[in-house]
């Protein structure tokens, strides 16, 4: 079993909340860490190589950064955000990109059965929550994302760098006015926060990906280097650089 | 068997001599772990302006697939002469032929030598290692 530390920071700013993602990624020899967030104010995240203006709603968001990791564009609002880095030698990432998808997926399933939920993986399914040209992560899927009620209702996406792995991920609790008919847990739990689903989640990594969760946060380093490395991710250049 | 015409770096580019230059690209296994076997898979791909001086391990791009971004570590230093744009509007091409047509870039090396890097034996062992 291996031992991994949890950082959990409800409520924090969108350049802290990047910031602090990429301190992690660099901070070679530090423990395996899993962070749990949300975002204040809500804010949309662009993949790291989608283009500004295929967005639209990036045009309407009050609040946008962009993110170091691939995929499609986020309206992070009602949903619990978690990030999981580590090197990529952890067991977690043994083998393909997939694998390391499919294992962290099979995890959520068990969080969000506990909610009366029925999750599986897309596969060969259709998909209702499928929309042309909205840039928007919900709206386009892989046969690995986690479904339900033909919905995709989590969203994923890695980074790989210098031997490091992060993963981000969104679990959607609600839906937003940018994100529209998506798969959410509000119809089996209404009016469930990050922080009351935050429990079930932890002991779901737990069990099935067979870590063993130590509450903590980041060090000193860390804390510094997300302060210098945050701006970035909110600056207009970065931001629209594509 | 993988070419025996030049050698291989363990985050997976190979760089192969050719006259007073050496090309670059990335492996079969760079490109299957990346797409998972579908070439629609890769979908962003950024590679350096020539001129660009590159060290032994720095990286030199970056390169999409759906479920990850993932750097390109140059496997010796050197100056960037050309790179291969072509691809970043056709990685298919990264799927069907990594080692010819799939080049990225084209530098002229700091030393010729390729010491520290391994042939194509020694490769083959290292990929079959990381699925055990």
């Amino acid at each position: 079993m291996s031992t991994w530390r949890l950082i959990t920071t409800w409520n924090a700013q969108p350049a802290f909340n990047m910031g602090l993602d990429e301190a992690l990624l660099e901070s070679h020899g530090s423990p395996p860490t899993l962070r749990f967030y949300s975002w204040k104010p809500a804010t949309l995240s662009l993949g790291y190589f989608q283009r500004f203006d295929d967005v639209p709603a990036a045009r309407e968001a009050r609040s946008v950064v962009r993110r170091i990791t691939g995929g499609g564009a986020i309206h992070h609002h009602r949903e619990l955000t978690f990030s999981l880095v580590c090197d990529a030698a952890e067991p977690l990432y043994a083998g393909s990109i997939g694998e390391s998808y499919e294992r962290v997926h099979q995890a959520i399933a068990v969080a969000l059965r506990g909610l009366g939920i029925e999750p599986v993986l897309r596969g060969e399914r259709r998909l209702a929550s499928e929309r042309q040209d909205t840039g928007m992560c919900f709206h386009h899927s892989s046969a690995l994302d986690l479904v339900w009620d033909e919905r995709k209702g989590v969203g994923s996406a890695q980074r790989r760098t210098h031997g490091r792995v992060l993963h981000h991920g969104s679990i959607k609790l609600g839906t937003t006015a940018l994100e529209g008919d998506i798969a959410t847990c509000e119809r089996y739990a209404r009016g469930l926060s990050p922080e009351s689903f935050a429990p079930a989640l932890r002991s779901a990594f737990e069990s099935q990906l067979g870590l063993r969760l130590e509450s903590g946060v980041p060090d000193a380093l860390e804390r510094a280097r997300a302060k210098e490395l945050g701006p970035r991710f909110v600056d207009p250049a970065f931001v629209r650089r594509r | 068997m993988r070419p025996n015409d030049r050698k291989y770096s363990e985050s997976h580019e190979w760089v192969k001599i050719d006259g007073e230059t050496a090309l670059i690209g990335i492996t079969d296994f760079a490109v299957q772990e990346l797409s998972n076997g579908n070439e629609s898979d890769l979908v962003y791909c950024d590679l350096p302006e020539p001129g660009r001086v590159l060290t032994a391990g720095e990286t030199f791009g970056e390169i999409e697939s759906v479920k990850a971004v993932s750097d390109l570590n140059a496997p010796i230093a050197g100056e960037v002469v050309e790179s291969n744009v072509a691809i970043e509007e056709h990685l298919e091409v990264l799927s069907k032929d990594p080692w010819g047509a799939g080049w990225m870039l084209r530098i002229k090396p700091e030393r010729k030598s390729l010491e520290g890097l391994m042939d194509a034996a020694a490769y083959e062992k290292f990929c079959a290692s990381l699925k055990h």
